[in-house]
């Protein structure tokens, strides 16, 4: 109650505050008045009595502020005023205001944006109950089979098992398209802790069921493909021409394992497919940690299991399976390979971030300087350094809300913008939006410099005897300090660069990287179709043959070639194989080659050279004699200084002896930066020797030499259930190989661009104020006969020197990347020097008698 | 005129809430009463009285209302609020305990 009423007291008087001042008036005159009468009633005189009034009541003015001071809202008032002065101090001093504003902005919002990114892919906790209770097994026990065992043998995690999403041709009415099935297993949900929008999901019993399983749909699947339909529950889709039940729906948050997944199938543990159970790889281990375990819990227990799940294996498995299994966080193993990307922009922006503290910090300075005469008169007028402290404070306060303001919109925009700069792949990728809380953490650092530079000169100016103060001269200390920042701003600025150019200079060598085939106009596109159109190998050759004769009928298009993948596909292709002359005993790990399976006219299609023997030619079909062509670098490793032609290929999966016919030259078909390391050669297989005999499918990349953009018209009329997809020519392949590490050098180049910018409107900030100062000595040296030329020296000076010890220090904190920094360290200097060239120059042009007339 | 030691300076609350609960007066009225009633020993500086008056007001114990004076002038009189009757109570009680305190160390057992 009597908060409340103490509430309305304080706003009272806030409010009427003029009022209130004019009663106190009214209380002090009616105290003295009365004072006053008694006196006169004593016998004293009109003045006398006047006098003595005022004696007994004591000084009117500090009395009075005493009083205001109760109501405990002069500091509010204070405030407003102060804010209201700052405005118009801020309007006057245009220039001034616009850069720090714009500074500020520019830190700000490229922090809060670049932070909340690198957080929402990094650091966000999981969109799943418990988050850090979820375990990834890295580096062994991949497989269905391997997963499922480590799911029976496990005590301290619930594991289930995911694999990525595979292609498979939905058919709908009307049309064919490809759909993404990632199989998992039936406790995943129970992992995750995620429950279905609609419907169920998967049970024990549907992993081992012989029937086609049912499936759950993706929420943007089922939302763009059957459009939100609840009814669709129990109904019946054809996936490679077979029913599945569609059971449940998920939630629109969960894209698990990646935002491709259109649906999930349980896995098959059928014992009859042991093959296919124990073969595969691509399906990965995840688990919880049971309540009361922990992960070292998890990681000791993991590796015992090896022997045991070694052991189911339906053929032998080298001794060192499973001795690599580590147990990590799910999230760290999400982000990993994104990581070291997201730290190096993230350390970018912070550079970023202290250059723009840096240049703040020195107009502050300068101003402060400035406004040194203002704040010594207001001292001598008997305002209280806490007071004038608290002006500047505000002044700043003001000047980072606006920046911040600004910074915000900047972030906002920037935050729009980074999902288009990243690879669509970049996991998480859906979940970003600018967090208020990094915002906040931005916009923290920048008020604690602005407070730092505020208290600085202030201190600096109690430091100095105030009975000196007549001397108006601007604090050396403040001078130095100044030159020290643009200092420490260059050396960051350098780093920056440095660091952008050798990210340019990857990208560059990555770009320039010679893929090893020529042709960037051929035309990729995925064709798949059900498992009735490739009942048998004959039929399905057929097929390819019809595909081929129906496109060439188009006279735009001139040749038709086929491949399992086109080069630079990102999909992986490998075989593990044993290689003549090159004996292996039972248990070591077998040779994995490489394995792309091409038509006749692939190696001259794509302008790869055929270096010694043929290519493959129709000759080579199903039934004749096995052939095999293997990469240059291929038949140096194995079978250096002699001819690799003859030799004999077999693959652990069919046994058969392949023998080579050909080699060709090295080709980037995984990506432009190599192989994965586990790659230990490149093979190629005709393609009617590669596709399975016994169970052929229509999934291959055709290569097409053709200039009409509608080729697909014509295969589609006489294929409708064909399903053609990734139509991309292999330059645009190619280039979308490397959207990473454009992505990172663009950013890169972007956050160096910006900080340079920062550096040179420092440098030129510093150098037009230091001159300005000079201008009485520099009149003076010019009347004293000094030429343009030296005075031009006398301001460049220092300023080279700076540029010269920042660029420095930029170095030793870049000497990691010391290969070719030389030509930046001069850039750096030649900016610099540039930067301050224009401030020197109008200072050499300074009149003497002017400027001498100025005090 | 002797300046009033710390001690009863400190004590100033006290003598204004004290004198204003016998009925609404004015600022004047109060730095008149308490030095009469004091016998002229506790003689505070006039004006130093306001911010003190100021405070008790803005702390909800005291209420001010502005009436023509018995010389006919509009004055502000001050009146004790409910709140500020316990705070009597409380700063009485207070003051008993340490004059009872001070009285047991200065006079002879």
């Amino acid at each position: 109650m009597l908060l409340l009423a103490r509430l309305r007291l304080r706003l009272h008087s806030l409010l009427r505050r003029d009022e209130l001042d004019d009663q106190l008036a009214g209380e002090f005159e009616f105290h003295l008045a009365e004072q006053k009468a008694e006196l006169l009633a004593q016998g004293l005189s009109e003045a006398e009595a006047d006098r003595e009034a005022r004696r007994l009541f004591g000084p009117v003015t500090p009395l009075r502020a005493q009083c205001r001071d109760t109501r405990r809202t002069q500091w509010l008032e204070d405030l407003l005023l102060d804010a209201r002065f700052t405005l118009r101090a801020l309007r006057a001093a245009k220039a001034f205001s616009l850069l720090a504003i714009l500074t500020l902005a520019l830190g700000i919002g490229a922090n809060t944006a670049f932070f909340s990114t690198a957080y929402g892919i990094l650091f966000r906790p999981l969109p799943y109950p418990e988050p850090e209770r979820l375990v990834e097994v890295v580096d062994g026990f991949s497989g269905v089979g391997p997963v499922t065992a480590l799911r029976t043998l496990a005590r301290s995690v619930d594991y289930a098992g995911y694999g990525a999403p595979e292609p498979a041709n939905l058919q709908l009415p009307g049309e064919s398209v490809r759909a993404f099935v990632s199989p998992v297993s039936f406790n995943l949900a129970r992992v995750l802790g995620v429950t279905p929008h609609l419907g169920r999901w998967f049970t024990a019993a549907e992993e081992r069921s012989p029937n086609p399983p049912p499936v759950v749909l993706a929420h943007h699947y089922w939302r763009t493909r059957f459009q939100s339909n609840p009814a669709i529950l129990q109904e019946l889709i054809l996936l490679d021409e077979k029913p599945h039940q569609i059971i449940g729906v998920m939630p629109a948050a969960f894209s698990f394992p990646s935002p491709q997944t259109d649906l999930w199938r349980p896995i098959n543990l059928d014992p009859r497919l042991a093959g296919q159970i124990w073969g595969s790889g691509g399906f990965n281990a995840m688990g919880r940690l049971q309540l009361t375990a922990t992960l070292a819990a998890a990681q000791s227990e993991i590796r015992p299991f090896a022997p045991a799940i070694r052991a189911q294996f339906p053929w032998p498995m080298p001794d060192a399976y499973g001795a690599a299994a580590v147990v990590t966080g799910h999230d760290r193993a999400q982000s990993e390979a994104v990581r070291p990307k997201l730290l190096v922009l993230a350390a970018a922006t912070l550079l970023l971030l202290l250059i723009a503290c840096g240049n703040v910090g020195n107009l502050l300075l300068a101003r402060g300087i400035q406004r040194h005469r203002e704040f010594a008169l207001r001292e001598a007028l008997g305002a209280s350094r806490t007071r004038l402290l608290r002006q500047l404070l505000t002044e700043n306060l003001v000047l980072v809300l606006l920046g911040g303001a600004a910074g915000l919109l900047c972030a906002v925009a920037i935050s729009q913008a980074l999902p288009h700069l990243f690879p669509t792949d970049t996991p998480r990728l859906a979940e970003l939006s600018a967090d208020p809380a990094l915002l906040l953490g931005a916009a923290t650092s920048l008020l604690l410099t602005v407070l730092l530079f505020t208290a600085a000169p202030l201190l600096a100016a109690r430091l100095r005897d105030s009975s000196s103060g007549r001397s108006l001269s601007p604090s050396r200390r403040a001078a130095h300090l100044s030159l020290a920042l643009i200092g420490v701003e260059l050396a960051l600025a350098t780093t920056l660069l440095i660091g952008a150019s050798l990210m340019g200079h990857t990208l560059w060598q990555l770009s320039n990287a010679d893929p090893g085939f020529a042709a960037t106009n051929l035309v990729a596109a995925r064709l798949s179709a059900g498992p009735s159109r490739c009942p048998d190998l004959a039929r399905c050759l057929a097929l390819l043959d019809d595909i081929g004769q129906t496109l060439l009928t188009q006279p735009a298009t001139r040749a038709v070639h086929w491949a399992n993948f086109a080069p630079l596909e990102k999909e992986l292709t490998a075989a593990a194989s044993e290689l003549e002359d090159h004996p292996r005993a039972p248990r070591d790990p077998a040779s994995m080659l490489w394995r792309t399976a091409a038509s006749p006219g692939y190696f001259s299609a794509l302008g790869i050279p055929i270096l010694a023997g043929r290519p493959f030619t129709p000759a080579d079909r199903a039934g004749a004699p096995l052939v095999t062509i293997i990469s240059r670098s291929t038949a140096e490793r194995f079978w250096p200084g002699q001819s690799p032609l003859g030799k004999k290929i077999r693959s652990l999966a069919d046994l058969q002896w392949r023998t080579v016919v050909g080699v060709v030259g090295d080709v980037a078909q995984y990506s432009l930066a190599g192989f994965p390391s586990w790659v230990e050669g490149v093979q190629y297989l005709p393609l009617p020797q590669a596709l399975s005999a016994a169970q052929p499918s229509l999934n291959l990349s055709l290569l097409l030499e053709t200039a009409d953009p509608d080729w697909p018209q014509a295969l589609k009329q006489r294929y409708p259930d064909l399903v053609i997809a990734n139509v991309q020519t292999l330059g645009e392949l190619r280039a979308a190989s490397v959207a990473g590490q454009r992505s990172t050098a663009t950013l890169l180049a972007l956050f160096a661009a910006l900080g340079l910018l920062l550096g040179i409107a420092g440098v030129h900030g510093v150098v037009a104020h230091r001159a300005a100062q000079r201008t009485k000595e520099l009149g003076i040296r010019l009347a004293l006969g000094a030429t343009p030329l030296q005075l031009l020296r006398t301001v460049l000076q220092e300023t080279v020197l700076v540029a010269l010890a920042g660029a420095a220090l930029g170095v030793a904190l870049a000497y990691p990347a010391s290969a070719y920094l030389q030509s930046l360290v001069y850039g750096i200097c030649a900016t610099a020097l540039a930067a301050a060239a224009v401030p020197a120059l109008r200072a050499t042009r300074t009149d003497p008698i002017l400027t001498l007339r100025q005090d | 005129m002797s300046r009033p030691s710390d001690l009863i300076q400190g004590t100033l609350d006290l003598l204004i809430l004290k004198t204003i609960s016998h009925g609404p007066v004015h600022g004047w009225a109060i730095a008149k009463r308490i030095q009469q009633v004091s016998n002229d020993v506790l003689l505070v500086q006039q004006g130093s009285l306001y911010p003190a008056l100021h405070r008790l007001e803005q702390q909800g114990w005291i209420t001010a209302e502005t009436k023509p004076s018995a010389s006919g002038r509009v004055a502000k009189f001050y009146a004790l609020t409910p709140a500020g009757q316990k705070q009597l109570e409380h700063e009485l009680n207070q003051w008993e305990r340490l004059s009872a305190a001070i009285a047991l160390v200065v006079e002879p057992a």
